[in-house]
């Protein structure tokens, strides 16, 4: 944009504050699928899409607004996932420290991790964390007496209720989204977003990069691995699969078609793409190649995704 | 005398593995980004080498030419379609450009893998080979005609590859580019040409690597992505846009995984590549031979 806009529609509080309402918006309308949808086998693609909407936020969170291209969210949500699963497989840990267990888990792993590659940019941080997830999928998936390999691990679940799973999901949808918020809102989310416009530029301005790229990296790997816990007790099973990388492609095709560096778009996203494929898995499978060419198209040609489009058609500006 | 055998298997290894890593670097070179989408030059190289010569039944001399037309030729789509706006006429794209390359390749090499397993099929095909013969021994290394002839076959492409870069004016036209991208423009080198070339070339490369190797491998749809990872961390060990340095990394690479894979374990033989890959990222990023960039 070349002239600068003052109008206070415009300033960056009033669209996050606009951009928070219209993801609650969602998650209401999302409140009001049971009235529509009765089958379990439909409620556990819905729980899945939710699944998917918390990893998309987390990976969001890191390369939305923190402009870290991490490549691992998927493999930390086979990790916070396989950290309840052992628990329960070798202490018989109650889930109700499991579940936080994964979490606290996932987050020093990342903050491990985000010391390490941070100091890293560009394509070193993908081609690392693309190795650490490559590398705890082998590990896992070879540590035979430990973790049973490729055959996975049972788990067992909070309550057999669908439903009461949907409202779950919702609910920590919810939390990541409010607490997603606050943090943007405040000094981190500011700083945050400096060192995605400039690295340099926040640096010189006393801001400590390496220090809160990290806390980003190990904020965004504590709700994946949440995400893959809660998905864990759910599907009461608990595999390799989840950290594979397509599940990684999916989840940034999510972002990307949905809009990234903002917190509806991911959520519009990850539902729009999951039962999309739901939907055209009737028509032969052809959804992956219509998703990784739609998110060709949208970081060619349509950068700030369906959101971006969105919200400006709001402000009424027309032409992007 | 298996140290021996494992030697030379691991060196023939390492040629291959060299055809991949060659290409990737000089991508990183001229762009400064990563190809992900590399191991899919290489798998789509493998079926149209397989596909031509089993369903059109054309001699797999003649297959393996047309395999390597096919990748320049996706390799030059790719540069013009989606790589050109990193540096032509988007000023304001530098910022962003690491994002975008990540993002567009990711969702190539996803769109290649799902296209193919959606129009051929998901089960893995067996190429014809080159040459019929069985099993035989030379002193205590064990061969078979496929492996030589395609070792020999790579070695070839490496060496010309060298000297094309080394001695051509347009290999020195890339080597300009990959310095400095103004400065080369500037000495009235056409970077936007160069930059096309590399991506052929490249293509071009990795698709004969899958060629050679369709007869040994079984391409299946998925098959690029152990070769792509493979050549990521040899560009890191050889040094990032590094020709020379990712054709020894690729080399080492190969026997170091051959006497892991034997001594060590053979389940976590590609994990400890990785692992190299880290380590070398955090002790020495420029890599074994890197270089940097030059001002003007």
């Amino acid at each position: 944009m070349s002239e600068v806009n003052n109008t206070r529609g415009n300033l960056w509080v009033n669209r996050l504050k606009k951009d928070f309402r219209a993801s609650l918006a969602v998650v209401l309308l999302l409140c009001f699928a049971p009235l529509v949808v009765t089958t379990p086998y439909s409620f556990g693609i819905l729980i899945v899409s939710i699944y998917f909407a918390l990893l998309a936020l987390g990976w969001n969170l890191l390369a939305g607004f923190t402009g870290q291209f991490s490549l691992a969210p998927a493999a930390f949500a086979m990790l916070g996932a396989y950290t309840t699963a052992l628990l329960d497989y070798h202490l018989q840990t109650p889930l109700s420290i499991g579940i936080p267990a994964a979490i606290f888990g996932t987050a020093v792993l990342g903050w491990l991790l985000g010391r390490v590659v941070l100091r890293l940019t560009g394509p070193y941080l993908s081609l690392t964390t693309l190795s650490f997830a490559e590398i705890a999928r082998v590990v896992v998936g070879n540590s035979i007496e430990f973790t049973r390999g490729d055959q996975g691990l049972n788990v067992p679940t909070l309550f057999e209720n669908r439903i009461g799973y949907y409202y779950l999901f919702l609910m920590v949808l919810v939390a990541t989204l409010v607490l997603l918020y606050l943090l943007m809102k405040s000094r981190t989310g500011r700083f945050w977003l400096a060192i995605r416009d400039d690295a340099t530029g926040a640096e010189s301005r006393g801001i400590d990069v390496v220090r809160y790229k990290t806390l980003a990296f190990s904020l965004s790997c504590a709700i994946c691995g949440l995400a893959g816990s809660l998905y864990g007790t759910f599907s009461q099973l608990v595999s390799p699969e989840l950290g594979l990388l397509m599940q990684t492609g999916l989840v940034i095709s999510m972002v990307v078609i949905g809009g990234m560096g903002t917190l509806t778009g991911p959520i519009v996203g990850a539902m729009l793409v999951y039962l999309a494929s739901e939907w055209m898995r009737d028509f032969g499978g052809i959804q992956m190649i219509v998703f990784s060419a739609a998110v060709i198209l949208f970081a060619r040609f349509l950068r700030t995704g369906l959101w971006g489009l969105a919200s400006k058609m709001m402000q009424g500006k027309g032409k992007p | 005398m298996l140290a021996l055998d494992l030697l030379v298997n691991g060196l023939i290894f390492g040629l291959f593995y060299a055809l991949m890593a060659v290409g990737l670097a000089m991508i990183f070179g001229v762009l400064k980004v990563v190809n992900f989408a590399h191991g899919e030059f290489y798998m789509i190289g493998g079926y149209a080498y397989v596909l031509i010569s089993l369903k059109l039944g054309i001699p797999p001399w003649i297959a393996l030419g047309l395999a390597a037309l096919a990748g320049a030729g996706l390799g030059w789509l790719v540069e013009r379609l989606l790589m050109r706006p990193l540096y032509a006429g988007h000023g304001s794209w530098s910022i962003t450009k690491d994002e975008y390359a990540v993002v567009v390749t990711f969702g190539l090499s996803l769109l290649l893998i799902n296209l193919v397993d959606k129009i051929v099929g998901p089960y893995p095909f067996l190429g014809p080979v080159l040459i019929e013969t069985s099993r035989f021994t030379i002193g205590p290394v064990m061969l078979n005609g496929q492996k030589l002839i395609a070792a020999g076959v790579s070695l070839c492409l490496l060496i010309g590859l060298a000297l094309f870069i080394k001695r051509s004016l347009w290999g020195r036209q890339i080597q300009a580019v990959a310095q400095n991208r103004l400065g080369a423009s500037l000495a009235g080198i056409d970077a936007t040409k160069t930059t096309s070339m590399v991506f052929m070339i490249s293509g071009l490369l990795a698709a004969l690597s899958g060629a050679l190797l369709a007869p040994l491998i079984n391409p299946g749809p998925d098959v690029g992505a152990f070769p792509a990872i493979k050549s990521y961390v040899i560009v890191v060990l050889g040094g990032m846009g590094s020709i020379w340095g990712g054709m020894a990394a690729a080399l080492f690479l190969g026997v170091f995984e051959a006497f892991f894979a034997v001594y060590v374990s053979y389940a976590y033989r590609d994990a400890f590549g990785l692992l190299i890959l880290i380590l070398v990222l955090l002790i020495r990023p420029q890599g074994m031979f890197g270089e940097k960039g030059r001002e003007v």
